[in-house]
Order: C-alpha cells, then structure tokens, then sequence
C-alpha cells in the first residue's frame, strides 16, 4: 500500500510516495495551463522510481493553487447574480471602511476588481422579513427567468444567488436556484445559504460570489485530474487539501471551491510543523517560497493558527471560510524586477512562473527574475540544476539583467543581481514580522523555516532582517508542502447560524439547537461515509459559538455530548463567562448569553508520515559530501570560492561552516561565511550564526 | 523621560516598534469585540494607544481617524480636573468635558496610569462614542442651547480610585442614560481593553527597561516628524487659500457659514489658520478646538504627504506627526467655540476643512490632491422606546464618495476623509432593533463628477421604522456640491427625504442637519451622500471605461455621449473608436 502526496506550486509539482521500501520524493515542471498534466505526469514518474505498481496507490492527497491562482490573477469567471431588489450593490459597498486611514490614492478591491460586475448583478424581487424569516413579498419568477436570459446573452456560465435574510429562510435562494437550472441546464450554480449560511450580508455575499468566480475553473480542472488519474489506470482515491488544513474529497471541492482557496499554502504550514516537531522546536516562521509567491505563517508552541472567520480577507475579498492563518505575497524565484516609471527599482509581485520562466530557462522569458540574480552571483549552477535535468543558460541570466537593471542604473550586473535579492529579501522580511512581530511574538524566540525550492537560497538572509534565533532547514525543502500532505487529518467543517438565547431558551428552543447539531453532524457523517471511513474512527467536534446578547463577535465553547438540556445549558453560559474573561479580562456575569452559530468539525485520522532517523556522521562526511567548488557572490558583495556538499552525504551531527553551498535534488542551501550548518537526527538543516 | 539615550539599534527599535503597535492593535481589539453597542462593535468608532507622562501619542491603533490624535487633548484636560488632583495606581478615569480637551462629549476616554515598579511612566487610554449619555435627545443632538443640554459632563471623574469601584459614580452613571446597559457595558470593555495596554506594556517594560522603551519611542516619534518635515520642505513657501460654505448650523435655516482656509507653508512647518471662518453657533454645530479641530487638520496632512498606499516606508502613528503643523482658530469661532456654547456635532465641518485644504493646495500639489468629496458624513440616531418602557438607541455612520483622482476614479460608497467606520450589517441591525433596512445601493439619480477620473458614486440608504420614535440627523452638502478639478465636472450634492411606505403623499425634503424629529412606525428616511466630482477632462477617458460605466448603470447613455463624447453601440456592447474620437475632437473645439 502507497500513499502520494503532491503539490503544484506556480513553477514546479513536487511529489512524495510513502510506500513499504520508503519515502521518496520527486519534483516535475508545473503545466500550468492545465495543471492535471504535470501531476499525472509525476504520479507516473514516482511510481517508477519507487518501482512500485500504480495499482498499489491507495490514496493521493493533492494541494492545488488554481482556485488561488484565479482570485490573484482576477481571471475567475464571468459571473451572474440574482440579488434582493434594493440591495444591488453590497458586494460594491462592502463593509464601506477604506483599508487605509491615510491615503488618498488607496485602492479598493472589491471595486476595482469585482467578483461580480455590477451589470451581471440583477435586483429580484422577493423578501424574506427578520427576525422569524417569514416571507413578505413572494419571489418575482419571471425577473429571475429574464436575469438568465441576460445571462445567456453575455454568455455567463457561473451564477450566484444571494438575498438578504436567507440564512433566516433559504427557500427563496433554492427556488431561485432551481428555475436557474431550469434556464442554464449547464451553469456552475452557487447559494449562499449553501455556500455559507450566516448572517451578515456582505460577508455572505462575497464568499457565495467567490465561490462562483473561482468554481467552474476549480471544478474543471479537479474533475479532469480525477479522470486523467483513472484513465491512467490509478485505481486510487484522489483528495484535496483545504485551507483548514484538513482534506477533503474532490467532488466536495469542486461544488464548494471557497474551502480550497489557500490548498497549496495550507500543506506548506503542515509540512512546516512535522519537520518542526521533529527537529525538537516548536516556534517557528514558515516562509515558503515558490516560483511566483511566498507563504508565510507562524507557529507559535507548536499549534497551527487557524483565521477567524470574520478575518478572512482572499485578494481584498470577505471569504467566510475557515484557513490557517498565513499571509502571501508576491515574490518569488519568477519575481521580475524592473524599473518603474519614476526610476523605483521593484522585484515581482508580477511573476515569469514556469512559463515561459526566469530568462536562464531558456523559453522565451528575457526579463530578469529573482532566480536570474542566483544565477549571476554564481549560488545556482547553471548546468547542475535539478541535478542537471534541467540545465540554465547562465548567459541569459546576465543579458536580462544588464539590459533591464544594470545598464539603465548605471552599475554592475553583480550590484543588479545583490539589489534584485536585496529587495526580495526586504519584502518578505516585512511580511514575516507583520505576521509575527506586530502580533506580539518576539521572533527571537523564533526558528525561521524556509522552504520551496528556492527558500534555503534566502533563510540566513530573513533571519538577520527579522533577528529570528536560527534558520531550520526541512530535509526536503523543495518538497516540504508535499509531505505536509501526507500528514493531514480528513476534516470537513459544517457551520449555521442558530440564534438562541439561553437564558429564556425552554427546552424546545433547546431541541431546534440540537436539531441543526443534529443535521450538521450528518452532513459530517455522509462526507467521512463517502470516504469509506469505518464508524468507529468518525469522529465530531461540536462548537457552540456564543456571545452575550448584543455584542458583535463570539467566542467558542464545546457543546455538551448529547445536545444541550434544561439541566447542561447552565455549564455552557459558564464556560461561556470562562472563555470571555481568558481572552478579554472581564465576564459580564449577568448579562443575557446566545448562541449564535453551532459548528461541527467531522474528522478522521489519518496516517501520518513516517521517518527514519539519519544514521550518524563520520568525522570525514564534509569531505566526501565536496562535490566540486566555485567562486559564489554573498549577500555582502564578497565572493569567495565556495565549495559545493552533496547533502545527501552528510550524517546527523555533522557540523558545515560556511562559505558553503549545500545541494540536493530539489533544493540548494545557502550559508554564508560566519554561519554553520549542523545536520540534525531526522535530516534537517540548524544553521547558526558562529 | 530620558530623553537622549544612545541611538538604539534598528532592530531592537523594530521590535519595540511592533510591540507597541501592537499593544494598540490589541487594545482596540479587545474594545470593539467585547462591547455591545453597534457603533462601536460594528462601526469601530474607537481609538485607543499609550502615551508617555508629557501626553505624547507613542502608539495608536488604526481604528477612525477622528479618534486617532484625539487622546492627548483628553489627558492635558484630565491633568487640570482630575479628582484628588493626582494619579495613584489603581486609578481608572472618564472623561468627555469638551471644554477641558475632549473631541466631542459623546466620545467617552477611558485613562488608566500605567505605574512601573510604582512610578508613573505614561497612560494607557481609549475613547469611544456612546450611543446616549443622556442628551436632551436620545443618541445625537444639534439644535441645543448648550453644553449642558450634551449629558453627562464627566472631567477628571475616578470610575476606580485605588483599584476600588466608586459604586456611587457607577450607579449615577446608570441612572442617567436612555441606554444604561449599553452605556455601562462599554464602559467595561473601555477599561478592559485599557487595563490590557497597561499589563503588556508594563511586560515590555520589565522585558527592555524603562530607559530602552521610552529612548525607542522617542526616537520613533522623531522619525514620524523628520519624515513629515522632509515632504513639507519640498512644498515651494507660500500662502495657499480656499474657501467654501457649510449649508446651516441646523437651526437658523438658509444661512450658510463660511469656512476659510489658509495654509502657510514655510520651511519645513505648515500653519492652517481657520481665521475668518463663521462665528460659532448657537447650537451644537461647533468644533471642539484641542480635541477635534487639530486632529482633522494634523489627519489632513498625513493623508496628503504620508499616503500609506503610494509611499514604500510606513510612518508609525505617533506624537511626531503632530508636530510639524500648527492650527490658529480665533476664540469665539466654529472651530474654536467657547463655553458654554455647545459642541456636539463637529464632523462635517472638520471634513469640509480637510477637502478645503486640498483645494488650497491643487495649485503646487497637482499629483497629491484629489478633487472634492463628499466631504461630509451621515450621522443618525434613531431611537424609540419598547413596549417594557426601555429606550433603544441607534447610532448609523452612512459612507460618502471620494472625488476623481490623479491616477484613478474616486472611490465610490465608501466612509470619507476622518470617517473610517464599517457600516452596520443590515442582518445583524434587523435582528437587534426594531427597524429593518428597505434600500441599500449606490445612487442612480444623479451622476457623479465627470472627468478622466470620475468622481466617486455616493450611497443611497432608506432605514424605515418599525415603532413611532426620534431621528437626529447630522449632514452637510445638501447647497455645496463637490467641486471637480482640472477640468472635471462637480460631483452631486447629497439629499434626505422621509416618508411613510402606507403613505401616498410626497416625501418630505430634510434638511441636512435635523433635531429630535418625531417619526411614526413605517417611516422611512432615505439619505443619499453626494458623489465627488471629476479629476480632469471627461474628454480624456479612456473610452472602454467610461462604456463600462454605461453598463454597470454608473453612467446614463445621454451623459456617456454628451459629456464623454463616447460613440458606442449599446445592444452589442461596444465602442466605436474612431468615431468617438472624431467627436471628442469636435467637442473640444467646440468648448
């Protein structure tokens, strides 16, 4: 039995098979007009190595960018919605706060790239009255037969429905739904009481309005995977990562796409954490960086942050979908510098991806990218890449980079290059302490963990600008999100709003409450049935989100096991008083408490990935890890003649002092001279500064 | 305070940089998601920061900018009215007195001494607007004979002395507003969130030194200031002038009042002297001078020549912004009242001062400047009474538009200038209070500023009632439209109707400041803000955009051709280039 983790990331796909004769680990070129390819390609390629039979692949859990890449693109679908008469705009309006206080020259994303525009916004009338949800004006069907005919006409494929007061009465949007199926049999059909059924408006209305930009690509692009892994003969089931950092099943996915906005990030900060736990540490900033963008996460005593819904901002968007808390920017091996108008010297966020890729690639590409600068200071080697499968022209790193940079500044191509690293350096280092420092974690407390492919290039360099205590090296940088995939629980999370106060609640008020456990435990129970796991491994965590009777935010408490009763409901306004004062210092003992919203979280074990411990070092493994050496160009401008290690062949407990180039396969550290590296038990990398 | 410690080194100033800005961050935090009144927990009308012993701002969370600047005003007011005349540990202070330093009375400061290792080292302090603190009126007022018709006046009042609850102040606290429960809720989660500043910084303190912490923030605030010098220096020297007309002072009907503006710009300084603007008035159309007047013309600049969206480095928020500028307002005028003339509803006047300014200054700052919004706000109140007896009280910020840009369109519906509340979910509003929300939308009955950069498109929002009850309303620019520049057209003016959804009879035109006007169930207000006006020539736009605001309804298909000179066919949905080149040539020789 074999399981397949794999991971696209804007410029490669990276693999790992755990199978009885080990773990291995391999990496393809990301297709990215069709990103099914490269992981079928991968899959098949894997198996080779391993020599195993594709028969023998019981499960592949698959980290996918696409519905991620859409909303950073902002080429999702053209999108239709049928809204309450009255309310045509919210998702123009938002939440009508200027995300800078002061500017006047801000942009305002949901404007300046709706997800739905506003001519394809089309007003019905209907309306469902608070607080009961009672219908005050029937649904006008023929608006909504005319909406899809303006639908057609503009060739919209994607609709959304959204009305005012549905998470009170859905009956509206399921009708609404239905005649839209009647009059676009092939639409990609999204209900925000489906989608995320809680109140507030426009938080609603941005997530079911993402969830339809995103969908029909998504789902395309998961259901042509999933055949392409059948007709290739894999009998296995094929899952998707979500941003929660459980998995879940394709056919989940591909109707809910907004649960797998942050897929590929997600087993990144997984992969992060295993390798951590492993090397002993828990407080780490996880910087991955990829071909296009760097993820970037902190994990503080060893727990993942999850976002708190009402947080959750995708591309500017309000995405009500519960993610691990990271943050992306644009910047990464593709990101191309250039010179703006006004002379400003800027890396990325604009990407070369892998098509065509940095200049060196060789495909096309001639503006010079942060792999480019690598090349020129002499850290890659060109005719070694991918361990020589995929070599680079060096000499198309220096043209791009003299001709865009170098010439019109005035300096050197070298003083190019140490700027173009420089700058991305600085970008990243101000978003890792956003995500750590300006949230009270003192990163000197932390280990800095850099990975993708290129990360190692970059970990000394973020650690100095962010004065983390060391860099940890993971033992497959290029590939640590694929292994993070194969170290997830499946998780599928159900969430309704069930206002109830529970002062005055009789125990019918109290059954309504455990009637909508009951049916959100089911829904949990039908996803983990369809993923054959056996009853006795199924298991539920109920959530009572709850807050005091007129505040704005709710805290969670665990709902008691066989629902709430008369005689329990005073231990959950208790633990409710507990959880207010552990975060905010004071309980209002005798205010009115609700509950808001129940959430259950089904989940199942899964396997996790196993390692073995690295034999130790011998005295002499520096020496028989030199593979040859060349002159390399640091961060302060100094070259030194650097010698190149296989890391392959250094033992736990072998101690490098730089100048020194570590290679492996996929990935290749950087330590500069006044730092040391030292191998640790399971493989990975402690450097220092000596 | 130690003032000339050696230069700290850039990462422990970082550091302590993020940890103070964070502190702040989390204060405002713990305030809005604790307390239950929707202006605060929704709106996020607070602010909240620490301040050294001389009442300099070292940090404060980016909430609305009205508040922000707003503290140190507060605590000079405190240091001249505090009860027992001195702070001892354990002391917890309100304080609203506009004459002693507050923005406005309904914004209640929160001051607790932080003392470390028992001496006094700075305060941890935040403000928030209260929905009714017992007014002559439940929630806002405007037409009152003076301050003492604003409600309770507390000035250096101790909540806390000593760490012990003055159950007396407390109980008198409750018995005097509409909405006692709210009003002394959020009064706890004010301390909550102050008492939290006061343990983390006391925690950075005990983690840095007093010396090392108090050495970074001066020389955080030092930097805000040199950075704020520097774009000042660049400014060529001179008088720059604009002026304009506020629509009443919400009483005396039909008699405008000036507002003059003159900003002296000389080296690295900037004076902005109000002289010559109206007299004060005699209702609560007033501006509190420490507490509101500088802050708008301090936000003024930081939003002019510190934008956070187009400059690279991030000034942090501090004492040190403030410096660089000066603000003379006589005695006696709207921007500096004087007691006991009442001073509740001072927003659209700071707003209007702020969209003057750049006006003042298009002629040397064409690129900076943007043309005029809204500049105003939408302040509600709608209030009623249950059937138990028990008053309920709601306050609403309605959002604004911003006028055309030099590199983009102004932003449309969205909070303006010195407001930067969120809006109210309408779910969340129906599900609390008996009002429910009947129109909700950009405007459609007026067109925005035309230019190459559109003037942002304003907001209509028609709140209908459910019970009989009292509607305050605070607006401006229902005479002044916003103008448009370098070439642009003016905006719209914004307007305000009530009316009965039963009823046939035509809606009654509001005007945009009105008092305790007593409404019936079904009632309905609608408001619609003005829209911006227009940044440069409608001729010069590019044509594909101004077709896609014909087809997003941003744009009326007359307007698109007329004003634009936009050829296009409608039912395809598309531009004929040529053509509307050849009019737009045309149109230009023809003007």
């Amino acid at each position: 039995m074999a399981r397949i983790g794999v991971d696209v990331g804007g410029t490669n796909t990276d693999l790992v098979l755990e199978c009885s004769k080990g773990t291995f680990f391999h990496k393809v070129p990301s297709t990215i007009t069709d990103q099914s390819i490269a992981v079928v390609d991968g899959i098949h390629q894997i198996c080779d190595i391993a020599g195993i039979a594709k028969e023998d692949i019981e499960v592949i859990n698959h980290g996918t960018t696409v519905a991620t890449n859409i909303t950073i693109e902002h080429n999702g679908a053209e999108v239709g919605m049928l809204t309450s008469r009255g309310f045509r705009d919210i998702l123009h309006i938002g939440r009508h706060k200027r995300p800078h206080n002061f500017s006047l020259h801000f942009d305002v994303p949901w404007q300046s790239h709706p997800l739905v525009k506003r001519r394809n916004r089309i007003p019905i009338t209907g309306r469902i009255l608070p607080p009961t949800g009672e219908v005050e004006t029937p649904l006008n069907e023929d608006e909504i037969r005319e909406a899809c005919a303006l639908f057609r006409k503009r060739d919209i494929k994607s609709v959304c429905v959204g009305f005012m007061f549905s998470f009170l009465n859905d009956e509206h949007e399921k009708r609404a739904g239905e005649i839209v199926q009647e009059e676009m049999p092939d639409v990609y059909l999204s209900l925000s009481s489906q989608v995320a059924n809680v109140i507030r408006e426009y938080e609603r209305f941005s997530t079911v309005a993402m969830n339809a930009f995103v969908g029909p690509q998504s789902a395309l692009y998961l259901r042509n995977l999933e055949q392409k892994v059948r007709d290739g003969g894999i009998p296995a089931k094929l899952r998707v990562i979500q941003s929660n950092g459980g998995i879940s099943t394709i056919d989940g996915c591909a109707k809910k796409p907004v649960g797998i906005l942050m897929s590929g990030p997600a087993g990144g900060v997984l992969g992060a954490l295993s390798e951590a736990r492993l090397a002993g540490t828990t407080n780490i900033l996880t910087v991955d960086i990829g071909g296009t963008s760097a993820d970037i996460s902190t994990i503080a005593g060893g727990e993942l942050r999850i976002k708190n819904p009402r947080d959750t901002l995708v591309s500017g968007h309000a995405v009500m979908a519960p993610m691990i808390d990271l943050e992306t920017i644009g910047a990464g091996g593709g990101s191309i510098a250039f010179l703006d108008e006004a002379g400003g010297f800027n890396v990325g966020p604009r990407s070369a991806g892998s098509e065509p890729g940095p200049s060196c690639y060789g495909r096309g590409g001639c503006e010079p990218t942060v792999t480019d600068a690598q090349v020129v200071l002499g850290r890659m080697d060109a005719d070694k890449f991918l361990g020589g499968d995929l070599p680079l022209d060096s000499a198309l790193s220096h043209k791009a980079i003299k001709e865009h940079i170098a010439d019109p500044l005035g300096i050197s191509v070298t003083d190019a290059a140490l700027g173009i690293i420089k700058i991305v350096n600085n970008n990243m280092a101000l978003t890792i302490r956003s995500n750590s420092v300006a949230r009270g974690y003192d990163p000197r407390e932390f280990s800095l963990m850099p990975f993708g492919g290129a990360g190692p290039f970059h970990g000394v360099a973020l650690a100095e600008l962010v004065s983390a205590r060391d860099i940890l090296v993971p033992i497959a940088p290029g590939i640590t999100a694929a292994m993070g995939l194969l170290g997830s629980d499946l998780q599928y999370e159900h969430t309704r709003s069930v206002i109830t106060n529970l002062f005055t609640a009789d125990q019918a008020a109290l059954d309504k409450a455990n009637g909508v456990v009951a049916e959100l435990t089911d829904c949990g129970r039908l996803d983990l049935d369809a993923d054959e796991i056996p009853e006795d491994l199924q298991n539920f965590e109920v959530i009572a989100e709850m807050r005091y009777h007129g505040q704005g935010f709710e805290l969670r408490v665990p709902m008691p096991k066989g629902g709430l009763t008369l005689d329990n409901k005073a231990d959950v306004i208790n633990a409710f008083h507990a959880a207010h004062k552990q975060d905010y210092g004071y309980s209002f003992d005798d205010a009115l408490v609700e509950l808001y919203n129940v959430r259950v979280i089904a989940t199942a074990k899964a396997r996790h990935l196993e390692l073995a411990k690295l034999p130790k070092g011998a005295s002499n493994d520096v020496e028989n890890a030199f593979m040859y050496e060349r002159l390399t160009v640091f961060d302060d401008g100094q070259s030194h003649v650097t010698p190149r290690l296989d890391r392959g062949k250094l033992g736990a407990g072998t101690r490098v002092e730089g100048p020194a180039i570590i290679i492996q396969h996929n990935s290749t550290t950087l330590v500069p001279p006044g730092y040391s590296a030292v191998v640790q038990d399971y493989g990975s990398l402690r450097l220092t500064k000596i | 305070m130690p003032k000339d410690v050696a230069t700290i080194d850039p990462i422990t100033l970082q550091v302590i940089r993020g940890s103070i800005e964070t502190i702040a961050e989390e204060m405002a935090h713990v305030l809005f998601r604790m307390s239950f009144s929707s202006i605060i927990r929704e709106s996020e009308d607070l602010g909240a920061g620490l301040f050294d012993t001389e009442f300099n701002t070292l940090c404060e969370s980016e909430s609305t900018p009205m508040h922000i600047g707003s503290i140190p005003g507060y605590l000079h007011g405190i240091q001249d009215t505090l009860d027992d005349g001195e702070w001892y540990e354990g002391d917890v202070v309100v304080h609203n007195h506009p004459y002693h330093g507050s923005s406005h009375t309904p914004d209640l400061a929160i001051v607790i001494p932080i003392f470390h290792k028992g001496e006094l080292v700075g305060y941890s302090a935040n403000t928030a607007h209260h929905i009714d603190i017992g007014a002559a009126t439940p929630g806002l007022i405007i037409d009152v004979p003076d301050v003492y018709a604003e409600g309770m006046l507390f000035a250096g009042t101790k909540l806390y002395r000593k760490g012990k609850r003055n159950e007396t102040m407390w109980r008198f606290i409750r018995n005097n507003s509409r909405a006692a429960r709210q009003l002394v809720d959020d009064i706890e989660a004010q301390i909550s969130s102050a008492r939290l500043g006061v343990k983390r910084f006391n925690e950075l303190l005990d983690q840095y030194g007093k010396e090392l912490v108090f050495g970074a923030c001066n020389q955080l605030m030092d930097y805000s200031e040199k950075m704020l010098r520097q774009r000042i220096a660049d400014i060529p020297d001179g008088e720059y002038r604009a002026e304009g007309w506020l629509d009443d002072d919400g009483r005396n009907r039909g008699q405008q009042l000036p507002v003059k503006v003159c900003v002296r710009v000389s080296g690295d300084s900037i004076t902005v002297d109000l002289t010559g603007s109206a007299p004060q008035t005699p209702t609560a159309y007033n501006v509190p001078f420490e507490g509101s007047t500088k802050v708008a013309a301090f936000a003024a600049f930081r939003k002019l020549l510190l934008d956070t969206a187009t400059s690279d480095t991030r000034v942090p928020s501090n004492q040190g912004s403030f410096r660089p500028i000066e603000v003379i307002a006589p005695k006696g005028s709207i921007f500096n009242p004087i007691s006991p003339a009442a001073a509740e509803a001072r927003f659209t006047q700071c707003n209007y001062m702020i969209d003057l300014i750049m006006k003042a200054m298009a002629p040397v700052l064409p690129e900076e400047i943007i043309a005029g919004s809204s500049a105003s706000i939408s302040f509600a109140s709608y209030a009623g009474v249950r059937e138990s007896g028990d008053y309920w009280v709601f306050l609403e910020v309605n959002e604004g538009a911003y006028g055309g840009r030099p590199k983009s369109d102004g932003p449309d519906a969205i909070d303006n200038l010195m407001a930067n509340t969120r809006n109210n979910p309408l779910e969340d509003l129906a599900m609390h209070i008996p009002m429910v929300c009947e129109r909700y939308e950009l405007r459609d009955d007026v067109m925005p500023g035309a230019g190459k950069y559109r003037g942002g498109i304003g907001v209509v929002k028609a709140q209908r009632m459910l019970t009989d009850g009292i509607i305050t309303h605070e607006s401006e620019r229902h005479s002044n439209v916003p103008w448009g520049i370098f070439g642009g057209t003016e905006g719209a003016a914004g307007k305000c109707d009530i009316y009965n959804v039963g009823s046939n009879e035509a809606p009654e035109v509001m005007h945009s400041k009105f008092h305790g006007k007593e409404v019936r169930k079904d009632d309905v207000m609608a408001y619609y803000s003005p829209c911006g006006g227009g940044y440069g020539s409608p001729l010069e736009r590019a044509p594909n955009k101004v077709l896609d605001d014909v087809l997003d309804g941003f744009c009326s298909p007359e307007h698109a051709r007329d004003v634009y000179g936009l050829v296009f066919d409608l039912e395809a949905e598309t531009v004929d280039l040529a053509a509307t080149q050849k009019r737009r040539k045309e149109m230009a020789t023809a003007s």
